[in-house]
């Protein structure tokens, strides 16, 4: 069925066909309005209906919700029809990573990139309780860009599918990059399993070819399980004891994913540089004009003038709020609670204070040098960004401060960037319990006492 | 059994009114059909009649079906647009489609005018504006002098009336939201962009024809 220049939903343009599997075909399609690329897989629903697969797709849908990473490709919408269940993914324009290694082995620094992306994009989705169980070659992509992107996480249900082009398929259907734990069938953890893979796929990038590899298959299964692998003399011995500590067949003695990143090889520029929204961040915060000192002595002055008149180049002049500003605040007219199962996970909170400006900033100045930050103000928003790496990058926080009166303030803090499980642990285990002193009551959609019981459980 | 019906595939109602939905919201028809899984839950949570009422949204907003709060039951007269104390799923859909992030910033802005209206007089005057100052105070815990919330309801009462006749209207209340465009901040929820993979179960029920995506 041809199905080119199609229109999906009067939404999306197919275009053409990219690959397909037992279950689905995945094409090329345009967003009508916005013109944007993207890769919509399209799921027989009869079929998956047949082998039971759906109860797992639906489930698996709610996953890749959560799992948003740069190194992940996305999955931006479902749409169903009768028959049809449709992914609109994220479109990745430079091929399957195995591309490249057809040409010959990689350098290490080169390799070292691609595993680092790898298992940055593991560690943040087994955070989320999210275990590929399937990386192998065909799910690992590259952008326009040269970053890597996993394909199909969360979606073990599917991965039969396989692309039409792309090199390597012959290890397709082979146990290769399969962990001998789940070779043998045995109960095993997914996250150990995922690390086996990385490891295979590390050990491809750097020599070129498979560690286990054999024409007879109960051969290869027997190399798997015992661990068989011999490296190229020309890897590193630094190298050589990382990729054995990785495929260790024993999943219990295996290095795991902290381990891992500790690793003094691995480490090795490190620096989520794939981010480059980052570095623009942190020059703006260098270039500051006013270190927090500057701007606290700032503020002594204004107040100590005319606090009425004085309009002048202090940064820190909080945004006053009218009338209809302050209706606003009330959770009774905030339907984001009708969409979010856990009110905890919401990335804004606010509260109210008696405080003067100049106590607020002082808190946060106070908090920022405790908790190793970075500070800067600029009208009336304090921003605070960690120094240490984060599983998304730093983390930073935004406290806007506003004022309903000289005598009543409201700041409200919002996740600007970071990991949002690491933001929800800081806030309620370090934030929160700082700002006590100077916090009249948190407003939002719960009463403070059942946001504290919530917080508890 | 006789075989009374025509070849043609019959269509149930719920096929019929989601296809319409869409095309008459920013919503596709897989949304409408993820919304219908959302209304389904919210509906069902205290008496399961397929229609929320007032209890069950204070419930979904608040975790507490008894709550009293103004803002919610201005919502909810406004999403109940026939006025029958309940909220049916049409009623759902096209009121939430004013907050979806691709709805016009006029509607939302008239949205909102309808909302503060809470006399329906076509006005907000300024009594309307301090009331729910006060409301908002008090369902905060915030307490402030009488002479403040004077002040700050004089000031911005004065600020939006560009006409000096003591009430605003529309044309003034637009003015003044684009002025302060953070005043429609709560009139957009990014959720709505993500309803698909937040509600997936439609995929399984969903009616589309094929021919007809």
């Amino acid at each position: 069925m041809d199905k080119k220049g199609a229109v999906l939903m009067h939404k999306y343009e197919l275009g053409r066909l990219l690959g397909q599997g037992t279950f689905a075909k995945v094409y090329y399609a345009r967003c009508l309005s916005t013109g944007q690329s993207v890769a919509i897989k399209i799921i027989d629903k009869e079929k998956i209906l047949k082998v039971g697969l759906i109860n797992q797709t639906k489930r698996e849908i709610s996953i890749m919700r959560l799992v948003r990473h740069p190194n992940i490709v996305q999955l931006y919408e479902v749409m169903a029809s009768r028959t049809k269940i449709y992914f609109v993914m994220e479109y990745v324009r430079g091929g399957e990573l195995f591309n490249k290694i057809s040409k010959g082995r990689l350098k290490q620094d080169v390799a070292r990139k691609y595993f680092q992306q790898l298992i940055s994009a593991v560690d943040f989705c087994h955070s989320r309780g999210v275990y590929h169980r399937d990386l192998k070659p065909e799910n690992l992509l590259l952008d326009e860009n040269g970053n890597l992107k996993v394909s199909d996480f969360g979606l073990s249900a599917l991965h039969e599918s396989r692309r039409q082009d792309g090199l390597l398929h012959t290890t397709c259907g082979t146990p290769a990059y399969v962990a001998p734990e789940v070779i043998n069938k045995k109960g095993y953890d997914g996250a150990k399993a995922d690390i086996w893979s990385s490891g295979v796929v590390l050990y491809v990038l750097l020599a070129g070819f498979l560690p286990f590899h054999d024409a007879n298959i109960m051969e290869l299964y027997r190399k798997i399980s015992r661990g068989e692998f011999k490296c190229p003399h020309w890897l590193p011995p630094e190298v050589r004891k990382l990729l054995s500590k990785i495929l260790d067949p024993n999943p219990h003695t295996r290095i795991n994913v902290s381990e891992l990143m500790e690793n003094c090889w691995f480490q090795k520029g490190y620096k989520q540089s794939e981010n480059g929204g980052l570095l623009d961040r942190e020059e703006e915060m260098h270039s500051s004009p006013s270190t927090p000192r500057d701007v606290r002595a700032a503020f002594e002055q204004h107040f100590e003038g005319n606090p009425e008149k004085s309009e002048e180049s202090s940064s820190m002049k909080p945004t006053c709020m009218n009338a209809f500003d302050i209706i606003s605040l009330s959770p009774g007219f905030n339907l984001s609670s009708l969409f979010e199962k856990d009110l905890i996970q919401t990335a804004e909170a606010r509260f109210s204070t008696t405080q003067s400006t100049s106590t607020i900033v002082s808190k946060f100045e106070q908090i920022a040098e405790m908790e190793r930050f970075k500070i800067k103000m600029k009208d009336g928003m304090v921003k605070l960004e960690s120094i240490k790496e984060g599983r998304k990058g730093q983390l930073a926080i935004d406290a806007e401060i506003f004022e309903i009166a000289p005598s009543l303030h409201v700041v409200e803090l919002k996740k600007a960037a970071g990991d949002t499980i690491e933001y929800n642990n800081f806030c309620n285990q370090d934030l929160r319990p700082a700002l006590k002193d100077i916090v009249w009551a948190w407003q939002g959609s719960l009463p403070l006492e059942q946001q504290q019981q919530e917080q508890t459980v | 059994m006789g075989c009374f019906h025509s070849k043609r595939v019959r269509r149930t109602p719920q096929y019929e009114d989601h296809t319409i939905l869409a095309a008459e919201t920013p919503f596709t028809v897989s949304e409408v059909d993820a919304l219908h899984v959302l209304f389904k839950k919210l509906s069902c949570s205290i008496i399961d009649d397929g229609l929320i009422h007032r209890e069950e949204l204070l419930l979904a907003l608040f975790r507490n079906s008894k709550e009293r709060n103004l803002f919610a039951d201005r919502i909810f007269d406004l999403f109940d647009v026939k006025r029958n104390g309940v909220i049916g799923f049409e009623e759902f859909v096209r009121s939430l489609g004013v907050f979806h992030p691709n709805a016009s910033v006029e509607e939302k802005i008239s949205f909102l005018f309808r909302l503060y209206d809470l006399r329906h007089t076509g006005f907000i005057e300024q009594e309307e504006l301090k009331e729910m100052v006060l409301a908002l105070l008090h369902e905060s815990n915030l307490v402030l002098s009488e002479d403040v919330i004077e002040m700050i309801v004089n000031k911005t009462f004065s600020d939006t009336d560009s006409k000096g006749d003591g009430k605003i209207d529309l044309e003034e209340w637009k003015e003044f939201v684009l002025k302060h465009p953070s005043l429609i901040k709560n009139m957009t929820l990014p959720y709505l962009k993500d309803i698909t993979l937040a509600f997936p179960s439609f995929v399984v029920s969903s009616e589309v024809e094929d021919s007809e995506m």
